[in-house]
């Protein structure tokens, strides 16, 4: 039974740690025994074990001392008590990596494995591929050839699991293993099979249709192995989510049919890949939720805990596909196991009708104080969903999470309920001021800084729309007595984003911001000094772009755009529309019932996907002179059909003035060797293309790329949307597909691809602003221009935003892209910044009658870009 | 097992262990050699170049001998020394067939005996001029000479040939160590 965490207990429980209070040079220096004759294996065991607890509980060793100890150790070979060599190997395995010379063991190790004791033979072949690197592997193949294909299943299994390991470093040689592992994969032992159909998935894993043919292969004559049918299974529908779609295929047959396994691991594990590929309809769904059905009434606890978690995650997606369980689930929910009654009610909750929440709310509450902070995120996960779907009820629901937010609980458990709070503010406007006031109360007492500031923000954001922002002023002012210096910091941003919006407000907010300037911390001082200077001009103009609306670049690029300035001096001013934009995240989905807590942190300064590709087409001699890359269009455009002979992808790459296309090709033909590839491409419309850098060559199965460069119409500036004609060109040259051997002479040959369309969203990047009215004020409406359409095809204004989302590919600002329920009219606004830098904005108003009536107006600080859209919607 | 090695046994005595490390350039026989002193019925068919070390055991008619047999491959020959604390004697085999690399044997073998952990130990050496009997072998005179064996003053020495295939010339040096390491005992 889970319990919760309790310091007590682990302070009183460490009296009985006997290594407690190991001190890592004295265990080295213990260790010198080990070069004493004759050995005491009991006492060399125990001192080994005191090596491996502290390398585990992290402790650092030195090359020199790891190298001493390890040799030491190696002595120890001489004895033959069993205990000691197992240890031994488990020391092999730990240092092998902190050690210098650790091959110095192959030979002892290679002897036991051959041996004649079975004890030592497993052990041994993962102790020694733990220490082989690619160059020693040749050495052993030999043995681990015989090992792999070995009678008995352990040294078999051992020998399996290492080549896994070893497929990562080493894929040539490994790969030659697999007539040893195919034989392997027939035995009768349960887990040789399961790891020798690891192994083979893994070494074949990027050939699609070996894979499939291997599947096809196992499970029409049947497996003996529970495990590698689950194996089986999840490969199945991991291929079946590539293919998208068609479940009319015999992989979904094979899954459905091991619902019927004499195996309740494999039965569950069908089950669960049913419910989790995507897409799927209910009468998929039904069989599968039926077995669940059945575990819930199942003697072991094991079994009720996963049928009801699964449920519990089909349930956010399909409801209605759970509500058959009910009665099951009502049974759960006094079960002994807490685990279990949790999930059972929040399920529940989730496929329940809007009068059985007060009741299930009671019955949780009744034993929130005994279940562990991981269910307690599952409560507040169900509650976040219902909240969506009955707006009715958040006033008892947000009262629940009010009292989980006062009391103790972890990171994980106490962002849940944040996250779930404030998607409860955003989704319904009543609830706004008593939420930001209870988030105002929580960080007065808040041990974690990244929801202290998370809540900071959002009070800088919605605190001055509310009809008293000045309650609000004391909780942050707080913050910036009473913190550490990032929360201080992020107060005085709140700060000022309240002195930006409120004129009333703005002298004492001054005052405010003049105590701050003295803060002991940099960070803290000169946000204080940049807003107070901003602020005194007393200019919306200036409030909006710097205050309001943040930077829109990405943070990277600008360090590198400075560092860059800084090393090449120049008479012009450093231009802030050469740096790259931060990708927004797209987070349009979110309101659907994607469970707060899984939306992830974005990594923090991990290279984005068009950082990458800006390198990459930054190393191009013919791509030098097209300034910074603007845009790259999100997920490559499939030109060929899945299973043909060449596959062919596009990404489309935005400059100032040209676009360049990137095409990722594989040849899919083991018997050819094309080379000098390019693309062709022709356009309808202006743009003109220049030049083409070939792929070299393209092997069977190895991707290769080629660029095709256009430059945009000059003559006609607005007209950016086009439709390009693509053909591929080649040299082929055959080749014998065993021994690789290809001829010299090559013939020239051409293949059809799909048409690629570039849109007016390939131009556009998005760009949140926060504050969509100042970024309007701030661009002004000099460039305006305004028309107004009917869209006649289109029935409900969702439809008309989506649509308009998609087309323009802008980004919604203000949560205008959802529609509130019941309303004729709607407003949606659109921010984002046109090929070359500068804003974007669409304001966008709909009317629904009979059809969608729109009224667009567009505003920047330039001609062109206005004149792009309305060119586009027109 | 030879019957005063059942006796011990069933009378629970125990013979003296003693700590040998078998050295030489890779190739020479060293595994060979010590393979072939052991009981036959632990003996395996298939040797394979040493990758590290491996320790063996063998009994004599008095002493139980666990020997490291060392890799001679260039690499690890620094490793060598790794073992030289613990060693009570040391086997030095050469591949007498091998004139072109009798000089790097030479530098190995004073390189060993200048090292501090052996220079100023009275540790038994018996060297096998291994491989007689192929053709262009040289006689176990030869090798001495070609290894200046004359100036090992502070350690008692001795040079067998032998072919380690056959098992011809090992039995006579085992014997010689044995005696020596019963002298050293008393
Ligand atoms: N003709 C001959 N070959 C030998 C003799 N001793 C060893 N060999 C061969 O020499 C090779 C190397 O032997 P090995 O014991 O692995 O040498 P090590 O590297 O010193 O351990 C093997 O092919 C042996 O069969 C010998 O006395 N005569
Ligand atoms: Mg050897």
């Amino acid at each position: 039974m889970l319990k919760k965490f309790d310091k007590k207990d682990e302070e009183s429980g460490g009296n009985s740690n006997p290594f407690q209070h190991l001190e890592k040079s004295a265990v080295l220096q213990e260790a010198r025994v080990f070069n004493e004759t004759p050995i005491n294996p009991r006492k060399c065991a125990h001192i080994l074990t005191k090596i491996l607890y502290l390398i585990n509980q992290g402790e650092h060793l030195g090359v020199m001392e790891a190298t001493e100890s390890f040799f030491a150790m190696t002595k120890l070979f001489q004895s033959n008590d069993p205990t000691l060599r197992r240890m031994c190997y488990l020391t092999i395995k730990e240092m092998s990596s902190i050690a210098e010379d650790v091959i110095i063991v192959t030979s002892s190790l290679t002897k036991d494995m051959t041996g004649k004791d079975d004890n030592y033979r497993g052990p041994a072949v993962r102790a020694l591929c733990q220490i082989t690197d690619s160059t020693m592997l040749q050495a052993i193949e030999r043995y681990m050839k015989q090992a792999i294909v070995d009678k008995v299943p352990s040294v078999s299994s051992s020998a399996l699991v290492s080549s896994l390991h070893l497929l990562k470093t080493s894929y040539d040689v490994v790969k030659r293993w697999v007539n040893e592992a195919q034989e392997a994969a027939s035995s009768d032992n349960i887990m040789v099979q399961y790891h020798a159909l690891g192994l083979l998935y893994h070494v074949r894993k990027n050939d699609r249709l070996a894979v499939n043919k291997m599947l096809s292969k196992f499970t029409r004559h049947g497996l003996k192995s529970p495990f590698a049918y689950c194996l089986m299974i999840r490969i199945a529908s991991k291929l079946l989510e590539e293919e998208a779609g068609s479940r009319d295929s015999p992989l979904f047959d094979f899954i459905e049919s091991c619902l019927r396994n004499k195996h309740e691991m494999v039965v569950y594990e069908a089950a669960s890949a049913i419910v989790n590929l995507p897409n799927c309809t209910a009468k998929e769904l039904a069989p599968a939720v039926s077995v669940l059905q059945l575990f819930c009434s199942s003697p072991k606890a094991a079994l009720r805990y996963a049928a009801v978690r699964t449920l519990n995650k089909v349930a956010m997606k399909h409801p209605s596909a759970v509500t058959a369980c009910n009665l099951d689930l009502e049974n759960l929910v006094t079960d002994s196991n807490r685990s279990i009654a949790t999930l059972a009610i929040t399920t529940l909750l989730k496929t329940g009708s809007e009068s059985s929440i007060d009741r299930l709310m009671k019955q949780i509450s009744s034993f929130m104080s005994e279940i562990s902070d991981e269910f307690k995120v599952v409560v507040v996960q169900a509650i976040n969903a219902l909240c969506q779907k009955y707006p009715r009820k958040h006033a008892v629901l947000m009262n629940f999470l009010f009292t989980m937010l006062r009391e103790e609980g972890g990171f994980e458990y106490k962002r849940a309920i944040v996250d779930c709070i404030i998607s409860i503010i955003e989704e319904n406007s009543e609830s706004k001021e008593t939420g930001l006031s209870h988030l105002c109360e929580f960080i007065e007492d808040c041990e974690f800084t990244v929801l202290a500031t998370r809540i900071l923000h959002l009070l800088g954001q919605e605190g001055p729309k509310t009809n008293n922002p000045s309650k609000y002023i004391r909780f942050i002012y707080n913050r910036v007595v009473l913190e550490h210096e990032e929360v201080r910091a992020g107060a005085v941003s709140a700060l000022a984003k309240f002195g930006a919006q409120n004129e009333e407000m703005l002298p004492s907010i001054l005052v405010l911001l003049r105590r701050c300037v003295m803060d002991d911390d940099n960070e803290v001082r000169d946000r204080a000094t940049f807003y107070l200077n901003v602020l005194e001009q007393k200019q919306k103009a200036l409030n909006a772009g710097y205050i309001l609306n943040g930077l829109t670049v990405s943070i990277p690029g600008l360090e590198r755009a400075l560092h860059q300035y800084t090393l090449e001096p120049s008479e012009k001013p450093f231009d802030l529309k050469s740096v790259p934009l931060a990708t927004a995240p797209i987070i349009e989905q979110r309101a659907e019932n994607v469970p707060v807590a899984v939306v992830k942190q974005p990594e923090k300064v991990a290279a984005t996907r068009q950082e990458i590709f800006q390198e990459q087409l930054g190393a191009i001699p013919e791509f030098r002179g097209l300034g910074p890359l603007f845009k790259s269009s999100p997920e490559p455009v499939a030109l060929t059909e899945l299973e043909t002979e060449y596959v062919v992808r596009c990404t489309k790459h935005t400059f100032v003035s040209h676009m360049v296309f990137q095409f990722d090709c594989t040849n899919t033909l083991n018997d050819q060797i094309l080379e000098n590839v390019t693309v062709q491409m022709e356009p309808t419309e202006g743009y003109e293309v220049i030049g083409y850098v070939p792929a070299k060559t393209l092997v069977y199965n190895q991707p290769g790329t080629c660029y095709t460069l256009v430059a945009l119409s000059e003559e006609d500036p607005t007209a950016v949307a086009c439709t390009f004609s693509c053909m591929m060109k080649f040299t082929v040259k055959d080749c014998d597909p065993n021994t690789g051997e290809t001829d010299d002479e090559g013939y020239e040959d051409e293949y059809v691809l799909e048409d690629l369309e570039v849109t007016v969203a390939d131009h556009i990047q998005r760009v949140l602003k926060p504050n969509f009215g100042a970024a309007w004020d701030e661009v002004g409406d000099e460039f305006e221009k305004e028309e107004t359409f009917t869209l006649s095809a289109i029935k409900t204004l969702e439809e008309a935003v989506s649509n308009i989302v998609k087309f323009l590919g802008m980004q919604p600002c203000e949560r205008s892209d959802k529609v509130p329920d019941n309303k004729n009219s709607h407003t949606l606004y659109l921010a984002g910044v046109f090929r070359g830098g500068h804003d974007l904005l669409v304001r966008s108003r709909l009317v629904l009658t009979d059809t969608v009536t729109m009224q667009v107006t567009a505003r920047s600080a330039e001609e062109l870009p206005v004149d792009v859209i309305m060119a586009s919607v027109g | 097992m030879g019957l005063f090695d059942k006796l011990a046994g069933w009378l629970g005595l125990k013979k003296k262990e003693v700590h040998v490390l078998c050295l030489g350039l890779d190739n020479s026989g060293k595994t060979t050699i010590i393979n072939k002193l052991k009981p036959s019925n632990a003996q395996t068919q298939d040797i394979v170049p040493t990758i590290g070390f491996s320790i063996e055991k063998f009994k004599t008619s008095s002493l139980s001998f666990t020997v490291f047999d060392m890799s001679g491959q260039g690499k690890y020959r620094d490793l060598w020394e790794h073992y030289y604390k613990e060693g009570q004697a040391i086997i030095f085999v050469i591949d007498s067939s091998d004139k072109l690399r009798m000089v790097v044997a030479k530098e190995e073998l004073d390189t060993l005996l200048n090292h501090p952990d052996i220079k100023h130990r009275r540790l038994p050496i018996l060297f096998f001029a291994n491989k007689m009997d192929l053709r262009d072998a040289v006689s176990s005179v030869k090798v001495s000479q070609l290894l200046s064996l004359e100036n090992i003053k502070d350690k008692p020495w001795h040079i067998c040939a032998s072919d380690a295939l056959k098992g011809e010339g090992l039995q006579e040096g085992v014997d010689w160590l044995q005696g020596q390491m019963q002298a050293m005992k008393t």
